[in-house]
């Protein structure tokens, strides 16, 4: 098990710095640098002392090698957008807004979704079943900015319950909580109902039936936890994709998140803000994906004992 | 199955068994398939207005015909209303599906492109060229699609075709999937190692045997890729960072119709619905031919 866990933490190390590399690399090739806006066009002499002072005018591999040493203690470097903050001390008041809508999105989105695709794997082809699986397909592929735009329609422009947009008292979260609860509604939704079916179908359901359980016992001892296992382990993947925002959400509704301050970095050609930001997401993903995988090899005998986890 | 019939023609022959082909049941199966049925009609009327919208609509879709009657609501002339520059909302619209399903199928080609062959040889060959192409396809799991595609068109300063190739970059690792696990069944099975037997180049026995063996995965794996192409572009226009103006786009109309959502819902709901239409079709139909192609894959 040990040897499973460094095996997978050493790719997952690998795999971190390949992206942080290529993250590095692209972000170089953008056109343009931070000081050729239009409005105030500086000297050449200036521009070069500048860039000096940032260190951008180093070979690439050490910029690279400054920058990751940086990362590791937690230094992300200033941000061209507003010099009197650090890209850390920005990142950690723009995830508040992120984190709490996001995070309230998927605690209620999940829970409904899980009970509704249990209903439907319970109810084959009734009119629930026919129900959670609408409501996956269309979760699943209709754009958010689409789920949210008729969310505005409908209840702020039509119904006028909700007020449109905006961060601040807690009746302006409603509506994109509801967006971002769409997406893990809908994959719970799918995912229950079609673990559960794998486990229903099972050999053993049968034994347990034909040794007389009842059909609650069977359901709750047996067939829950069974099918339990995938469902844990998507959580943590899940959670970080929506927990750090939603460039759509969050510019259709004004939220001050990540996803609107990732957006105003591209735009305004933000390196250090728009590194941090690529980085400490595809890092997040990296252990979430670490965990789940140690989680899955833990929860699952069968996986632990054949020793690899894909 | 007709020479075997020739063959022995005291057999007694249901006349049902000539028709049972596995294309017999798998379209069977799709036509029991009541959503998929109706997303495939539904998709052909889009696709028909996409090709025809010249013919339907007597503007075209940027002539600003009826400045006069800007903003004005949908009405029996003009079925979508008129737009805040006095262009033909519905003429607008079916030209944005020339856009939407043009990106779409072109992405869906690079994905196929790109995947099929590395999944099949990844599949086949195994090892070391296997554990290559798993590796960049964790890559690909690792970075957030959107994310990413939003550097890479900034990178390329946005256009149609930038988006095809992002679109296709992200594309193709389903594809590879899909294609590796199908030729890695059949790997072992005894025709290829009758044709190793008979001294076949790792290559023949790809492009020969396994591709073709492969009909499915890719059918499959090329429909799915459309909608997640088509919802790509979307995403990017919407950021204005896509298809530029301007070249109608859905994503891009939502976004100006966001702005007037308050005063003139038409101006978003049109190309709400648009996009969510054809994209929840193009999804159900790319289940409906999964489901009905290789039913052992049903529920993935």
């Amino acid at each position: 098990m040990l040897q499973f866990i460094i095996r997978r933490t050493l790719s997952m190390l690998a795999t971190f710095f390949v992206v942080s590399v290529i993250i590095f690399l692209m972000m170089h090739a953008i056109p343009g640098g931070p000081f050729d806006g239009y409005e105030m066009p500086l000297p050449d002499n200036i521009k070069a002392k500048l860039m000096a002072q940032l260190g951008l005018d180093k070979p690439l591999w050490e910029q690279y090698l400054r920058y990751m040493w940086g990362v590791f203690h937690l230094d992300f470097g200033v941000p061209y957008q507003s010099p009197g903050e650090t890209v850390m001390g920005l990142i950690a008041h723009a995830w508040v807004p992120s984190l709490v809508l996001g995070g309230l999105g998927v605690l209620i989105g999940a829970p409904i979704g899980i009970l509704l695709g249990m209903a439907a794997a319970l109810n084959r082809n009734s009119w629930i079943d026919y129900l959670a699986s609408g409501i996956a397909t269309l979760g699943l592929t209709i754009p958010v900015f689409v789920i949210s735009t008729l969310l505005i329609l409908v209840f702020a422009v039509w119904l006028h319950w909700t007020p449109a947009s905006g961060w601040g008292e807690p009746r302006r979260w409603i509506l994109p909580i509801m967006a971002y609860a769409a997406v893990p509604l809908a994959t719970y939704a799918r995912y229950a109902r079609s673990a559960m079916l794998d486990t229903l179908n099972k050999p053993f359901v049968t034994v347990l039936r034909a040794k007389g359980l009842s059909e609650r016992r069977i359901i709750f001892q047996h067939v829950l936890r069974n099918s339990a296992i995938p469902m844990i382990t998507i959580f943590l993947p899940m959670f970080v994709g929506i927990a750090t925002g939603s460039i759509f959400v969050e510019a259709i509704f004004r939220v001050p998140g990540l996803g609107a301050y990732f957006v105003s970095s591209i735009q305004k050609r933000d390196y250090p803000l728009e590194m941090a930001l690529m980085l400490m997401i595809s890092a997040l993903f990296c252990i979430s994906y670490l965990i789940s995988d140690i989680l899955y090899a833990l929860l699952n005998p069968r996986i632990r004992l054949g020793g690899k986890a894909r | 199955m007709t020479d075997l019939s020739a063959a022995s023609p005291a057999l007694p022959r249901p006349d049902s068994a000539k028709r049972r082909s596995p294309l017999y049941l798998a379209r069977r199966r799709f036509a029991a398939n009541k959503a998929a049925l109706g997303a495939g009609i539904v998709l052909v009327i889009i696709i028909l207005l996409a090709i025809f919208a010249p013919l339907i609509s007597r503007t075209g879709p940027n002539d600003q015909a009826f400045l006069t009657k800007s903003l004005a609501f949908p009405s029996s002339e003009h079925w979508f209303g008129i737009d805040d520059l006095g262009r033909d909302f519905f003429t607008r619209i079916i030209y944005g599906a020339r856009v939407s399903l043009g990106i779409g199928l072109s992405a869906a080609v690079f994905s196929l492109v790109l995947g099929l062959p590395l999944g099949a040889l990844a599949g086949y060959l195994g090892g070391r060229f296997d554990w290559a192409i798993m590796r960049i396809i964790e890559l690909f799991s690792v970075v957030p699609p959107l994310l990413a595609a939003l550097l890479l068109a900034t990178l390329t300063r946005g256009g149609v075709w930038a988006i095809v190739l992002i679109a296709g970059l992200f594309g193709w690792v389903n594809v590879c999937l899909l294609v590796r696990a199908q030729v890695k069944s059949f790997r072992e099975k005894e025709f290829i190692m009758a044709a190793q037997a008979l001294g076949a180049s790792p290559w023949h026995i790809v492009w020969r045997h396994l591709i073709p063996n492969s009909v499915s995965p890719v059918i499959v794996g090329f429909v799915l890729a459309i909608p997640l192409a088509m919802m790509l572009e979307a995403s990017l226009s919407f950021l204005g960072i896509g298809v530029q103006p301007p070249t109608p786009s859905w994503g891009q109309m939502i976004n100006v119709g966001m702005n007037f959502m308050y005063f003139y819902w038409h101006m978003a709901v049109f190309p709400v619905l648009a996009l969510a239409v054809t994209i929840l079709a193009a999804s159900l139909l790319g289940d409906g031919l999964r489901d009905a192609l290789d039913p052992t894959l049903k529920g993935r």
